[in-house]
């Protein structure tokens, strides 16, 4: 009785929350976590329960991710300047979030995840910006979409690294690094094959079965299978959710229509909200003030990682003040992998309770902060063409 | 677009005015004795049925082209084809809607991909590659299952790679009404 309390309460919020957050123009994420706070501070407390039913939300949010999301072919169109614009942006993220850590005395793997969170980019909320200001189709717009595609794939690879680190509690040794380096090359090699030579065939036969859903069902039979495989070769979860996506998203039967919807509905309509909720019953807003001026710099080096890494990137390629400040500001918005990345951190006793919260607000911030400065840099980028051209 | 056939009125309609398929409707119309509705169905593959020269779209086509050709008819899918006829992937009103409404999508759906084919400047870049096909020997009765069963409503019909052929629910269902009697 009382988990559907709880479920109930938590999916209503979610719901209420997110559509208030998209009808003013921010992503429904960010109504999810706010819904999360609010829940945390006043009815609900963090159960066993919730935080399965969450797992099963991140495992979905990466399954999605390569499912729905990932077009290999896109990797090969990506021109070389995106590769070298986005090593810029990620490595000095990732610097800047050492570098705080390290300056604050954290241990190197507190700092490690620090720095794991600093690097990914939530495209969806820049996306949306471009789009608005007629820009996706710019050098910039377009350089940010390809970079975006390296972006994930690196994160993730990033992710799976910081997440294996943490079963053994501190830095690798070089041995162990290339015990998981090879750990990781096995797993997707397995599953490539399955995906290959077994899972092609197996919808063949799941297509005549007489059961219902039976697509349905085997494509999440599959996103956990991944999940749990990933799991018993020593990475997480996450990764393996992610790496079956992809390869699932290469089977036509897999993708018809009605499947993909039904299991969207399922992953956004019921256990995504879940995670991001549970995402924001864990942050601690006493911590936040407590921390007092490392939340603070925590949130700024995290939007100015992100912001010069990309600006230095893009000037490296040979793009102008302007358009570099416009692919600076596209890659700060902060979702989806950072969030997984510190849920993992905090569900594996790395992080405490003030990097959490800090990080989850700077998601928050960066999802307000970036569009305004994109816009801002957009419109200088045309006043200055503007001037140059008349 | 050279290989384009456009017949509005009759596209996705049962097809048996065509010569080619006039000897199979004749076929149908002497196994009467038949009692099985199933028994029947499974004697009539797709290949009786479907649509065999189909509007086509090249990889290549502009998305302009593309935009022109939903522009001139009224179908819900076309294929996309090579030059040599290999199939690639399909091309939907859904996609074109997207394409044209791309600020009105909703936020959880400006995605990466989504973003990419809104820039891409051919068809091969809109499509959805690798869509479920089904061979022209399958059975009526094993399309109509699918179709019922997985809620689709259009398949295209590929042969060793290449496309023969479109057929789509409104076919299935003049086929099976036919042979009921």
């Amino acid at each position: 009785m009382e988990f559907l309390f709880q479920i109930l309460i938590i999916l209503l919020s979610a719901r209420v929350l997110s559509e208030v957050s998209e009808r003013a123009g921010m992503p429904g994420i960010l109504g999810e976590i706010l819904a999360g706070i609010f829940l945390g501070m006043t009815v609900l407390e963090n159960t066993d329960t919730i935080s399965s039913v969450a797992e099963l939300g991140v495992i979905f949010l990466l399954f999605i991710a390569g499912y729905k999301e990932v077009h290999i072919e896109d990797l090969k169109a990506s021109s070389k300047k995106a590769i070298v614009a986005t090593v810029f942006q990620i490595l000095i993220a990732f610097i800047s979030g050492f570098g705080l850590g390290y300056l604050f005395g954290l241990g190197n793997l507190e700092s490690l995840v620090l720095a794991v969170a600093f690097s990914p980019t939530s495209i969806g909320v820049t996306v949306k910006t471009l789009l608005d200001m007629n820009y996706l189709s710019s050098k910039a717009g377009s350089m940010m979409l390809s970079s975006a595609i390296f972006d994930d794939i690196i994160s993730i690879f990033l992710v799976s690294i910081v997440s294996t680190m943490a079963q053994h509690n501190a830095i690798p040794s070089s041995m162990q690094f290339l015990t998981m380096i090879g750990k990781l090359v096995v797993f997707i090699g397995v599953m490539f094959l399955l995906s290959h030579y077994v899972f092609s065939r197996l919808f063949g036969y799941v297509r005549k079965m007489h059961s219902r859903e039976s697509i349905f069902a085997t494509v999440i039979l599959i996103a956990l299978f991944a999940a749990y495989f990933a799991e018993a070769m020593g990475l997480h979860a996450v990764i393996g959710a992610f790496v079956g996506g992809v390869l699932l998203s290469n089977i036509s039967v897999a993708k018809i229509e009605d499947v993909q919807s039904k299991v969207s509905g399922l992953a956004y309509g019921m256990l995504t909200p879940v995670f991001f909720v549970d995402i924001g019953m864990s942050v601690d807003p006493t911590s936040l003030g407590a921390a007092g001026i490392f939340t603070v710099l925590i949130v700024v080096f995290g939007l100015l990682g992100k912001l010069v890494g990309g600006f230095v990137g893009a000037k490296t390629v040979g793009f102008n003040f302007y358009e570099s400040l416009i692919f600076g500001a596209g890659v700060m918005p902060r979702a989806e992998v950072t969030l997984v990345t510190i849920s993992i951190g905090r569900e594996m006793g790395i992080i405490g309770e003030e990097i959490f919260s800090a990080v989850v607000l700077l998601a928050a911030v960066s999802i307000f902060v970036a569009p305004i400065l994109l816009k801002f840099a957009i419109q200088k980028d045309k006043e200055n063409k503007n001037s140059a051209s008349g | 677009m050279d290989n384009v056939f456009v017949e509005k009125e009759i596209y996705c309609h049962w097809i048996g005015v065509f010569s080619g398929r006039e000897l199979d409707m004749n076929r149908l119309s002497t196994e009467e004795g038949y009692s099985d509705l199933d028994e029947k169905c499974s004697r009539i593959f797709v290949k009786d049925i479907m649509r065999t020269r189909p509007v086509t779209i090249k990889g290549d086509d502009s998305v302009e082209r593309v935009l022109e050709v939903f522009n001139e008819n009224q179908f819900h899918t076309y294929p996309v084809v090579e030059k040599n006829g290999s199939f690639l992937g399909i091309i939907d009103q859904n996609i074109i809607l997207q394409l044209l409404l791309t600020h009105r999508v909703s936020r959880l759906d400006h995605t990466h991909l989504m973003a990419v084919k809104s820039l891409s400047e051919s068809a091969r870049g809109i499509m959805i590659p690798h869509p479920v096909t089904i061979p022209p020997e399958m059975d009526l009765c094993e399309v109509a299952e699918i179709m019922l069963k997985h809620k689709v409503d259009r398949f295209c019909v590929v042969d060793n790679d290449k496309l023969v052929g479109i057929i789509c629910k409104p076919d299935v269902i003049k086929a099976i009404y036919s042979i009921r009697g």
